[in-house]
């Protein structure tokens, strides 16, 4: 019998294939590993949004249904789920396969964390009155979707960092960052898939806030989660007006968006596990 | 340097870095690394859960940095005002080159002008300059606005623009954070927070405040009408209900139930469901058993009141009952009487029946029901700053999207006969997505050509010469 669970570590090995596909097209340059690679993605996201639904069917079955976004390993696989999404997006957009090497372990690494973490249950359970909300819905989708566009920033500042590094010798020889695309683009792929992720981490705080307001009565209460996420916040329209009236690029901002990147991961599992407060359910 | 002058030196220094964005990025480190601090620290503790945590000495400290309630510290809110006049100045200062952006420029470009906006596009049309007018005209206006145009001689020249709006969508983000913090202002000041616990059948008309111990008046009463609780198979909570009545000049307003995040709000105080417990009990249902018979029987009590044992000379009366009696769960205690006469005490506990058979006494009993009188713990906030800070949520993701998502385009158009045929050269700016912009531009030198290639069906349209 199929369930969400073993879908869910399927997707695991899938997307990590996806890497090394993505990781052999740039050492070998060729365009059929690289469809490859984009294929083996595109069909892993499929059964990985199946798992996601088959997990709400399954809450139902239970008795208490609700959509699967209320816990640890919900939310981890639906972060893998949206930068996925997010990527190949991309990656149709930009017709350039070459950041799927740097963006696909990002969803291979938090779906991992879901199923294989020990820590992480993968029970369905009811929601507690405090989740009882449609608030959850557009809180937890906003703030995934703009966690997922941080995260392919990082990967785009590392390919960026990876390509300064080795621009010397790669002109001559070619290797691994040949296939890169230039500087330039790239900068401005940091930029721009911040500028996605910045309007939604802030739909993601304000729906947070109404939620907040409705559940505990007051939109702002400095809760530990509440904090980071603002200082995420800052972080990122610091990257932006560094960028925008100070005229920084490369090397910097790209720093800039990793540092980023570091406050998203640290509001989303630092706080659970490191700080108590309100959002202590996200933990478990 | 007289005092005068040096003061004034200081105010402009004073003014400039306040209207620079180089205080602006200093201003958001500093304030994204003191709020880690405060996350790090726990906030509003107890002095004992301090000293658990530190030494006295690093204790006092941080107590008097203002560090144990950071975000409601003098110079954390100062921070916070700084960034609002920050802003407030930075906006003020850019204000006349961003109202220059929207006084409409000629629709003439001067040829230095002209040339400063690259690159430009040329080419030949084989229609009068009247007619390829009309079609640039028609073509404009589908895809910006009506524009603009000025004949000189044998030209002709238009302007037309679209997306101006994008140039203000940097204001409604800074203004909506003033916005937000005028909102937070108005919610500390004019507002309150309290909280009250009601028990099941009780009226309140005041609560108490989080801030110290103040009382603030409702202005109305809440009676709770009843409270319940219930439970999934699991154990986990499913729902807490509080049913409440509103009551004003002893009339009867409106009866609601409130359950976590579904709050009732009345004249503008809001109240949430946020706690409960077992305020005492209403009836108690025992299984007893008379040790020296083993004869059964069953007694329903209220506390307080005195129940015959039938066919003894025994009675039962519960005093006290307490929700967790030493670690042990809930708990009666109680006297056993001959006639008026105490003859045991007793404590009956209601989750641990391994001890009851150990009990001395003439009885054993157990505890089969208790119908528990509840009090609900309702928090009870006004706050009529709230709509303020959403007005601000609202304005910023307008101003998110004027900002990222839209740009403001600018294009002119200038057509001239020469020779017996007509020239057009069309240049254009773009404050955002110079690239998509430029296959704008082409895209309608294109529909031009081809409107009037199908036009003429002559099939002699001049090529583009860019």
């Amino acid at each position: 019998m199929v369930n969400s669970a073993k879908m869910v570590s399927a997707v695991t090995f899938l997307y990590l294939f996806s890497t090394v596909l993505y990781f052999l097209y740039l050492a070998f340059r060729a365009e059929r590993l690289g469809r490859l690679a984009t294929g083996v993605a595109w069909t892993t996201l499929g059964i990985q949004t199946g798992a996601i639904l088959l997990r709400w069917v399954e809450s139902y079955q239970m008795g208490f249904g609700h959509a699967p976004l209320s816990n640890m390993y919900e939310s981890l696989v639906f972060f893998s789920w949206c930068i996925a999404l997010l990527y190949l997006l991309w990656e149709r957009k930009l017709k350039s396969r070459v950041i799927g090497a740097f963006a696909l372990p990002f969803a291979f690494a938090f779906n991992a964390y879901a199923s294989l973490a020990p820590g992480v249950s993968a029970k369905i359970d009811p929601l507690i009155p405090a989740l009882q909300s449609n608030w959850l819905h557009a809180h937890v989708i906003t703030c995934f979707l703009a966690y997922a566009s941080f995260a392919l920033s990082c990967a785009v500042s590392i390919v960026y960092l990876v390509k300064l590094r080795k621009k010397g010798e790669m002109e001559k020889e070619g290797g691994m960052t040949g296939l890169f695309p230039a500087l330039d683009s790239l900068d401005e792929l940091i930029y721009k898939t911040i500028v996605v992720g910045f309007p939604l981490l802030t739909i993601g705080i304000v729906t947070g806030a109404a939620w907040a307001n409705y559940a505990w009565g007051a939109y702002w209460s400095w809760d530990p989660k509440e904090t980071w996420s603002l200082i995420t916040w800052f972080a990122y329209a610091i990257f932006l007006h560094a960028r925008i009236t100070r005229d920084w690029r490369g090397k910097r901002t790209a720093i800039l968006s990793i540092i980023g990147f570091i406050a998203v991961i640290f509001t989303y599992f630092g706080v659970n596990y490191l700080l108590s407060g309100l959002h202590s359910y996200g933990s478990s | 340097m007289s005092t005068t002058e040096k003061e004034k030196g200081l105010l402009s220094t004073l003014w400039d870095s306040l209207s620079s964005v180089r205080l602006t990025i200093p201003l958001l480190i500093v304030l994204a690394v003191v709020s880690i601090f405060g996350t790090l620290i726990p906030q509003n503790a107890t002095p004992e859960e301090y000293l658990r945590i530190y030494k006295v000495s690093t204790y006092k400290i941080l107590r008097i940095l203002g560090f144990l309630d950071m975000y409601h510290a003098g110079w954390f809110v100062f921070l916070l005002a700084l960034l609002g006049l920050n802003l407030m100045v930075c906006s003020l200062r850019r204000w006349p080159l961003v109202r220059s952006f929207f006084s409409q420029p000629d629709a003439k470009l001067e040829e230095g002008q002209w040339k400063g906006i690259s690159p430009g596009r040329r080419f030949s049309l084989p229609l009068s300059a009247g007619d390829s007018l009309g079609e640039f005209q028609s073509r404009l206006s589908r895809n910006f606005g009506e524009p603009r145009v000025l004949q000189e001689e044998e030209r002709w020249h238009l302007f037309a623009e679209k997306g101006k709006l994008s140039r203000l969508g940097f204001y409604c983000i800074h203004l909506s954070i003033l916005v937000i913090l005028l909102g937070a202002m108005i919610g500390s000041f004019y507002g309150f927070r309290g909280y009250v616990n009601i028990t099941e059948g009780e009226t309140v008309d005041r609560v108490f405040l989080r801030s110290g111990q103040q009382i603030e008046p409702l202005g109305f009463k809440v009676k709770l009408d009843g409270f319940s609780v219930s439970f999934y198979p699991t154990g986990a909570p499913r729902e807490f209900k509080s049913t409440v009545t509103i009551l004003e000049g002893g009339q009867k307003v409106l009866t609601k139930p409130i359950r976590v995040n579904e709050p009732l709000t009345y004249k503008g105080i809001s109240l949430y469901q946020s706690s409960y417990g077992v305020a005492s009990v209403e009836k108690a249902i025992l299984n007893g058993v008379e040790r020296s018979s083993g004869r059964g029987f069953t007694l329903s009590l209220q506390p307080g009141t005195r129940v015959e044992i039938p066919g003894t000379p025994h009675s039962l009366v519960l005093d006290r009952f307490s929700p967790d009696l030493q670690g042990m769960g809930p708990a009666f205690q109680g006297r056993l009487l001959e006639g008026e006469r105490p003859v045991e005490n007793l404590v009956i506990l209601q989750n641990h029946p391994e001890f009851i058979s150990k009990m001395p006494g003439r009885y054993e009993f157990r505890v089969r029901e208790i119908q528990p009188k509840y009090y609900s713990g309702l928090q009870v906030n006004k706050d009529p700053g709230v709509w303020v800070v959403w007005a601000g949520c609202f304005l910023m993701m307008a101003g998110f999207y004027m900002t990222f998502f839209m740009s403001h385009r600018r294009i002119w158009v200038r057509i001239m006969e020469k020779k017996g045929e007509t020239q057009v050269e069309i240049v254009g700016s773009s404050h955002r997505n110079r690239s998509e912009f430029e296959k704008e531009m082409d895209r309608i030198g294109q529909a031009v050509k081809e409107a009037v290639s199908s036009g003429k069906k002559k099939g002699a349209a001049g090529g583009p010469s860019w």
